[in-house]
């Protein structure tokens, strides 16, 4: 039993993550119905961001943390300006390949610049654990589940209560509409990015202090995506649910498989967990179902 | 666009794949270049030629199910991976020759690749790439846990042979790898021109529609799913006997992507495409290789080994490039340049 709740507490702590990366994908498809792989990559390069003006600048925390936003919504800037807005009037797939493209382009540069090495953060958040009776709670990963899930509050109460908001969900229903009603559907393309830009670094730091920058960091994005598919590609409240679910099952699969299977069992539960739902529900479990026509 | 003057005057004429003498000339002539390369080229040479032959066998599988079936697959080092091992755990636990081995480990990984392609009846489009990225990462993890495939470490087969004639260089083992090459390419032009292929069109433009004209949508989506997989095993196959290696970082994520990455280069639906795509991509590895101790004289900060990651941004850079300027790739450019040289001293035949 001790066993058990040590794995689920572990799990919803890291699902907490995952769903915040799962929000980011899940807030550029409704808006402008791209699938982004390229979101591991803004991800991995907010780490490397903060690990870059904190340990090799030596700035505080706060003014690196500041710099490390202001970078990356300066990438999600570039990104839509430059590679997605040419596209649009293309069918959607060619953006999906090209969000993919970028992923292939920024894993270079992010390979060039490990090269090969791991980079770690000096401890800012709080050290230790907590021990409630044998099932340990590590502090850190508190504080991070905390943020990212203040983060997804905001979010969400921006989503609701404010202009931006508005336009956004005006943008995510109809285009057509929403650019006859006075928004720039344009502009909103951009916040998005820059947004879910935004929120994937912080949630990259905040991945970067469990596991430390190395090299498959920019694959935590496909758990995003995985994140995304499970709980609807429309809908952020599934993102949430679906990351806690995820982070639990990957944990306790892996707590009880990988001693008798030999390793492994946390990326592979994650896809075989991912297959069942694309064969079951396609549409997530809150996503919507398309009915297609001829 | 046919030249001015030329006309199909029977039907085996109209249906050929080869059409004047000329045609002739230059495939046997290219067949006979092929040939004699090794004669006089440098082991670098061949080693490079060899490694695009392979890749072209695989590119030219994926061209089959996304290029023209419209079914995205992640998949294929997956199916490389069981085509290598497969043919692997033939030639060295049981004993079988290469040469039964080989089309074996091919149906073996069309086998897996039915398994594999089977959600595409149920979700299409990105859902589907989700799906085929999974099914490549279960794979590759049954794979490294199995006893019988060596666990991590790997399997090193042995080269093939005829006799007592071992196919142990890199020069013998070329002409294995560019016979395959060939005969897998005659297989897939013909293949796509055929009714098979025209199906498969009619299901990339539109499945609903095809279904409706009294396609049999499952039947075929996985027979592409099969022919691609089974190009994907041979080509492993080959991969493994030829390195006399296979272990799984052999077949990454990042393969898959590479795949991807050629046919979007070589343009979607075409065979030469393939071929296209595999050249440039491989041609721009080198370049980038070759050039990167210049770069770094001129950039230190650079650092040394930085050539595998300088050609993967070389790599994104022109994928991008190519998507937003010319995504259909460079087959399309070589249709109006011959269009446009056939035409010379007129300028109607361009599109």
């Amino acid at each position: 039993m001790t066993d058990f709740l040590q794995f689920s507490v572990i799990g919803l702590l890291t699902g907490g993550l995952y769903s915040l990366i799962g929000v980011t994908i899940v807030i550029v498809f409704k808006a402008s119905k791209v699938v982004s792989i390229a979101h591991g990559q803004l991800l991995a390069f907010g780490a490397l961001f903060f690990w870059i003006f904190m340990v090799g600048l030596g700035y505080p925390l706060w003014l690196s943390f500041l710099l490390t936003l202001i970078l990356a919504s300066l990438m999600g800037f570039f990104i839509e300006r430059f590679t997605m807005r040419p596209l649009i009037g293309q069918p959607l797939f060619s953006s999906f390949l090209m969000t993919f493209a970028l992923f292939i382009f920024l894993d270079g540069a992010f390979q060039l610049y490990l090269a090969g090495q791991t980079r770690a953060y000096p401890h800012f958040l709080p050290q230790g654990q907590w021990d409630f009776g044998g099932v340990i709670v590590p502090k850190g990963q508190v504080v991070n589940f905390l943020i990212s899930f203040f983060l997804f509050l905001i979010l969400a109460l921006s989503f609701k209560h404010t202009r931006v908001g508005l336009k956004m969900r005006a943008t995510a229903e109809d285009h057509r509409l929403a650019q006859s009603a006075g928004v720039s559907v344009r502009n909103i393309f951009t916040y998005v990015w820059i947004i879910s830009a935004i929120l994937a670094s912080i949630s990259g730091i905040a991945m970067a202090t469990v596991t430390d920058i190395h090299y498959p960091l920019p694959y935590f994005g496909i758990k995003g995506l995985i994140v995304a598919l499970f709980g609807g590609m429309e809908s952020i409240g599934g993102a949430l649910l679906a990351g806690l679910i995820l982070g639990l099952l990957e944990n306790i699969s892996a707590g009880y498989l990988d001693p008798i299977l030999g390793g492994g069992i946390k990326d592979v539960a994650a896809y075989v967990m991912l297959l069942l739902i694309l064969l079951i529900k396609p549409y997530g479990l809150f996503g919507l179902a398309r009915i297609e026509r001829l | 666009m046919r030249a001015s003057g030329i006309f199909d005057k029977t039907y085996q004429k109209d249906i050929a794949i080869v059409r004047s003498w000329q045609h002739w000339m230059l495939l046997l002539g290219t067949i006979a270049f092929l040939f004699t390369i090794p004669l006089f080229a440098s082991y670098y040479f061949i080693n490079l030629l060899s490694n695009i032959f392979v890749t072209v066998i695989v590119v030219l599988g994926l061209q089959i199910v996304t290029g023209y079936a419209g079914q995205i697959s992640f998949g294929q080092p997956a199916f490389m991976a069981v085509g290598a091992f497969c043919s692997a755990v033939l030639t060295l636990k049981f004993g079988f020759s290469f040469w039964l081995a080989l089309p074996l480990s091919g149906i073996a990984a069309g086998v897996v690749g039915i398994i594999g392609g089977a959600p595409s009846l149920r979700i299409k489009g990105f859902y589907l790439a989700m799906a085929t990225i999974a099914i490549f990462y279960v794979t590759m993890w049954v794979i490294t846990h199995l006893k019988i495939t060596g666990l991590a470490q790997g399997l090193s087969p042995p080269p093939p042979k005829i006799g007592n004639f071992v196919f142990d260089t890199d020069e013998r083992m070329y002409y294995i790898i560019m016979i395959a090459t060939l005969i897998l390419t005659f297989f897939a032009r013909n293949l796509v021109r055929s009714r098979m292929g025209r199906i498969f069109v009619a299901i990339r433009d539109n499945d609903l529609a095809a279904e409706v004209m009294g396609i049999n949508l499952y039947y075929y989506k996985l027979l592409a799913f099969f022919i691609s997989c089974f190009y994907a095993g041979i080509a492993g196959s080959l991969l493994g006997h030829w390195y006399m290696l296979v272990n799984a970082e052999q077949f990454t994520l990042l393969h898959a992507l590479t795949y991807i990455g050629m046919i979007i280069i070589g343009g979607l639906g075409s065979i030469p495409g393939a071929y296209f795509g595999v050249i440039f991509l491989k041609l721009l590895d080198e370049l980038m290789l070759f050039s990167s101790p210049f770069l770094v004289d001129m950039f230190p900060w650079l650092g040394m080994g930085s050539a595998a990651s300088l050609s993967l941004m070389a790599f994104g850079l022109v994928l991008i490039l190519f998507l937003i300027y010319e995504p259909r790739g460079l087959a399309r450019r070589w249709e109006i340049f011959k269009t446009s040289y056939r035409l010379y001293p007129f300028r109607y035949g361009e599109q």
